[in-house]
């Protein structure tokens, strides 16, 4: 045994005890395209988000005018971020021009004569948009964790995408409202109604939508059906909810039991003592879910009917809790797969593989002979060092990233090949065994290294701009390279160091 | 004695690279004008957009009957592929150019044409046992088997639940309750499901919508992902080798795609991401070979400084002959394993990448080392070679 050797086998020793103790710890995920699951690619519609933020503002802007006695003709949102004063009085000029100067900071406006248009500070308008699809990733990920999915993904992607993974999840639909329900709650007092179409419903307001009211359709699937006439402002919302949990009505239908935080009680509790006998309309996304009447004075709690099933019922507690989306959802890209085509998927690569690898490894014994086990052993130690190198990054194996191992096992047995046949060179050159097999584990070095780096390289790039599928292919293809340079080279000398002594007569090669 | 198949042999390469590159040059043409005016690309999903709808039935359905049945409620422009298990797989991808002004009406008009697909292949299959309130076990999902299951079995029933659906996952649909022994269930559960639970015809295996945006981002993203990892090659192999042999390597990789692009457009297989990673392998078996080549010629110049460029790739490419086999043949053999074992998904894969590793040696010797060579023809450089 040539002397120096010690370091060289505790270091590989060392890396294949940590591959294979990282490996059998720490499980490897799979992808969804290996393990079913639902992916999604969602847009985040900001400029809901900024229209919300535009009528609060004109609602803000009629309480100030009202208390300090300006008087207007009409004021009316153009655009998100954009709305007018019509029908001031010139002579109130100044007084209007210190509230807006005072209260609306975030706005831009301009004063000509009668009318002032307001816009939304374009920095202003900026971080609302930015915010909504913040805040929207944090919603989603609420309630994705509190239906409770293993290892979502949910990331931000560009400006206004979301990108939702959820591995091994079996009732895709069900999972997909859970998401994309904005979910703002109202509770409004119904004006008019129900009736069965517009025109019965508006006779007596002269056909035409009073401006302090909405027009609501009941959900169908609720119990609540017809068009409905409701109070624009809501009496609470959404926000004003403490707690809410999954209860019973008087039937014994599934419902959702809620109390109220101390400032919606108080407001709760004025609104329905006022309006005792009337009908105060459940709003869920501008859909009407159920209209009880008011039968008494209630204070801080209460429960939501609507036909709700038992999972509605859960679902609609889980979104409650998470609170409402800032703003709607739209969808870009909607894939289920199902875990059986996985799993087939799995089954048959696994086999092929194994088929693969075992083929290669019988050709290379024949060729090689005794060389030949030395490459074998090379290239069992490459990949568990792969395998233990994904569990460790928490890298995803998917199908793509199957076919980044088969190239790494391909140019890991190049490498052996190229230094045997360099081997094999040497010596019919006339050259010691001892030295030929260095000088063709030296000569071989150049074009091993470039060639495992340039795709390394290559990688990095895919890596970097690829998307999911193209990642997964990258990320096995760079570790398994890497992992060659390791055993082709390094182990693959060293196993020849410890098994060729400078007498020996014949190598087999 | 070593077992040699290939002694080095002295084959002169060069001398056909005219041949060579005209037989590459009209196969690039063909490919090239295939794509473009003749049959063109067929976009998968991932890139097209669209709805692709993966369906198993209980019982052998033959294909006519499928399409037929699609055809009878107007979804007659649709591709229907058979999977792997023969009559009991299909493939659907609607092919209704829907165009909208609003993308998200395109999407949902995607989606919708989804629904009626799986629609009209069910028909009225279980329409009479769901209105008896049974529950159909092969689309059930765990929440509602294991309140199926639990009044009856009690603290069994999350263990029942697991085994059933890991069975169901393995076969994909039942199509008779008696397969449930083969999950280790008692005679009274499967009593118990036969009395609680029918067999729906068929169930889906996977459904994918891509809407208009998200295919044209997965397009550009792909597209930028091989350029810069083409730029990035370009610039490691012109600094360790010289400026003409990344060239040549990219000229050579932009012809491997282009080949195996043009015989998925002449075969009519569809282009879908994990297809752009089959490409990539090859490209990536490509430029091994290519380099490994160009080391050789590179330590040769050093040993036969007298020698012409042109006899030094010769005498290179013989001299890697064997390695060049060996390699390819075990490559080939790992992939011919995948083609013929790996399954429906990993077979189309399997398929680019068995045609770019014949391909990629073949570029390797006539395309690499012409280009280098001309090149220097071109632009005569000073003696000597940079390291």
């Amino acid at each position: 045994m040539k002397k120096g050797l010690g370091w060289k086998i505790l270091l590989t020793l060392a890396i294949i005890v940590g591959a294979t103790l990282i490996f059998y710890f720490k499980r490897i995920n799979q992808g969804l395209d290996l393990k079913g699951g639902i992916h999604l690619r969602l847009q985040v519609i900001t400029e809901d988000a900024v229209v919300m933020e535009t009528d609060q503002e004109i609602l803000r802007l009629q309480e100030l005018f009202k208390k300090n006695n300006i008087t207007y003709a009409s004021l009316t949102r153009n655009s998100p971020g954009k709305f007018t004063i019509q029908g001031t009085n010139p002579d109130q000029e100044a007084k209007i021009k210190d509230q807006l100067d005072q209260y609306l900071r975030d706005w831009d406006y301009a004063l000509a004569g009668t009318s002032t248009s307001v816009s939304l500070k374009p920095a202003v308008l900026q971080y609302l948009k930015e915010q909504a699809v913040e805040q929207s990733v944090e919603t989603i990920r609420n309630r994705v964790d509190s239906f409770g999915v293993a290892e979502p993904i949910i990331q931000r992607q560009g400006k206004e995408w979301i990108i939702v993974e959820l591995p091994g999840v079996d009732n895709p639909e069900r999972v997909q409202n859970l998401i994309k329900t904005t979910a703002k709650l109202e509770w409004k007092l119904v004006k008019a109604g129900p009736a069965p179409d517009e025109a019965t419903l508006l006779q007596s307001f002269g056909g035409k939508v009073p401006d302090d009211m909405e027009l609501l359709k009941g959900d169908p699937k609720r119990r609540a059906e017809g068009f409905f006439l409701v109070s624009k402002v809501a009496a609470i919302t959404g926000n004003d909810l403490r707690m809410v949990r999954r209860s019973v009505d008087e039937w014994n239908n599934p419902a959702v039991a809620f109390q109220l935080k101390p400032d919606g009680a108080r407001r709760f509790e004025q609104v329905t003592g006022e309006n005792v006998g009337k009908q105060l309309a459940i709003v869920l996304d501008a859909r009407i879910q159920s209209a009880p009447t008011i039968n008494t004075r209630i204070s801080d709690s209460g429960i939501i009917q609507g036909n709700f099933t038992i999972e509605e019922a859960e679902d609609l507690v889980i979104i409650l809790k998470a609170g409402a989306l800032p703003a709607g959802m739209k969808t870009l890209e909607n894939r289920t797969i199902g875990p059986s085509l996985g799993a087939d998927s799995v089954r048959a690569g696994l086999l092929a593989g194994l088929i693969a690898v075992l083929a290669v490894m019988i050709f290379m014994i024949v060729y090689y002979k005794f060389s030949g086990v030395n490459a074998v052993v090379a290239l069992i130690f490459n990949i568990i060092i792969l395998f233990g190198a994904l569990a460790y990054f928490r890298a995803t194996l998917t199908l793509p990233g199957i076919a980044g191992i088969i190239l790494g096992i391909g140019m890991a047995v190049d490498a052996n090949v190229l230094v045997f046949e360099r081997i094999r060179e040497e010596h019919a050159l006339g050259k010691s065994i001892t030295n030929s097999i260095s000088l063709g584990f030296s000569r071989a070095f150049s074009a091993i290294f470039d060639s495992n780096l340039t795709t390394v390289i290559s990688a990095v790039f895919l890596f970097q701009f690829g998307t999911g599928p193209i990642k997964g292919y990258a990320v096995t293809l760079i570790i398994s390279l890497v992992a060659n340079m390791f055993t082709a080279v390094f182990v693959s000398h060293l196993i020849f160091d410890l098994t060729v002594t400078k007498k020996a007569k014949k190598l087999s090669i | 004695m070593p077992l040699v198949l290939f002694k080095t042999p002295h084959i002169n390469f060069m001398k056909y690279k005219y041949v060579a590159l005209a037989v590459t040059g009209a196969i690039v043409l063909a490919g090239i004008l295939n794509v473009t005016v003749g049959k063109g690309l067929k976009l998968g999903v991932d890139f097209g957009g669209g709805t692709l709808v993966r369906v198993m039935f209980k019982t052998p359905v033959a294909v006519g009957d499928v399409r037929l049945q699609l055809k009878n409620v107007n979804l007659g422009n649709t591709v229907i592929q058979e999977g792997e298990k023969k009559g009991r797989e299909f493939q659907i991808r609607t092919m209704q150019v829907i165009k909208t002004a609003d993308d998200q009406a395109e999407i949902e008009a995607h989606e919708k044409l989804g629904n009626q697909v799986i629609e009209a292949l069910k028909g009225d299959d279980g329409k009479a046992e769901l209105g008896r309130g049974l529950k159909d076990l092969n689309t059930i999902d765990t929440r509602e088997l294991t309140a199926l299951l639990s009044p009856s079995f009690a603290a069994d029933a999350p263990q029942l639940v697991e085994s059933i659906l890991n069975l169901r996952n393995t076969k994909g649909i039942f199509a008779d309750h008696a397969e449930l022994q083969e999950a280790g269930l008692k005679p009274e559960v499967i009593t118990f499901l036969k009395d609680k639970t029918f067999l729906g015809k068929l169930t889906i295996l996977s459904r994918e919508t891509v809407g208009p945006q998200a295919g044209a981002d997965l397009r550009k993203k792909a597209t930028l992902a091989c350029i810069w990892a083409l730029i990035g090659m370009l610039v490691y192999i012109a600094f360790r080798f010289k400026l003409e042999y990344g060239i040549a390597a990219i000229f050579t990789l932009t012809q491997d795609v282009l080949i195996t692009m043009s015989l998925y457009s002449f075969s009519n297989r569809e282009i879908n991401l994990p297809i752009i990673a089959a490409m990539l392998t090859i490209v990536g078996y490509s430029i091994n070979d290519t380099i490994v080549i160009f080391d050789r010629v590179r330590e040769n110049k050093k040993i036969l400084r007298k020698e012409t460029l042109e006899n030094i790739m010769n005498t290179s490419l013989n001299q890697c002959l064997g390695r060049t086999i060996i390699t390819a043949g075990t490559v080939f053999l790992t992939l011919l394993a995948l083609f013929l074992f790996g399954g429906e998904v990993i077979n189309d894969f399997a398929f680019a990448m068995l045609i770019g590793s014949i391909e990629g040696v073949y570029s390797t010797v006539y395309l690499s080392c012409p280009v280098v060579l001309f090149w220097q023809k071109l632009f005569p450089s000073q003696k000597g070679f940079r390291k």
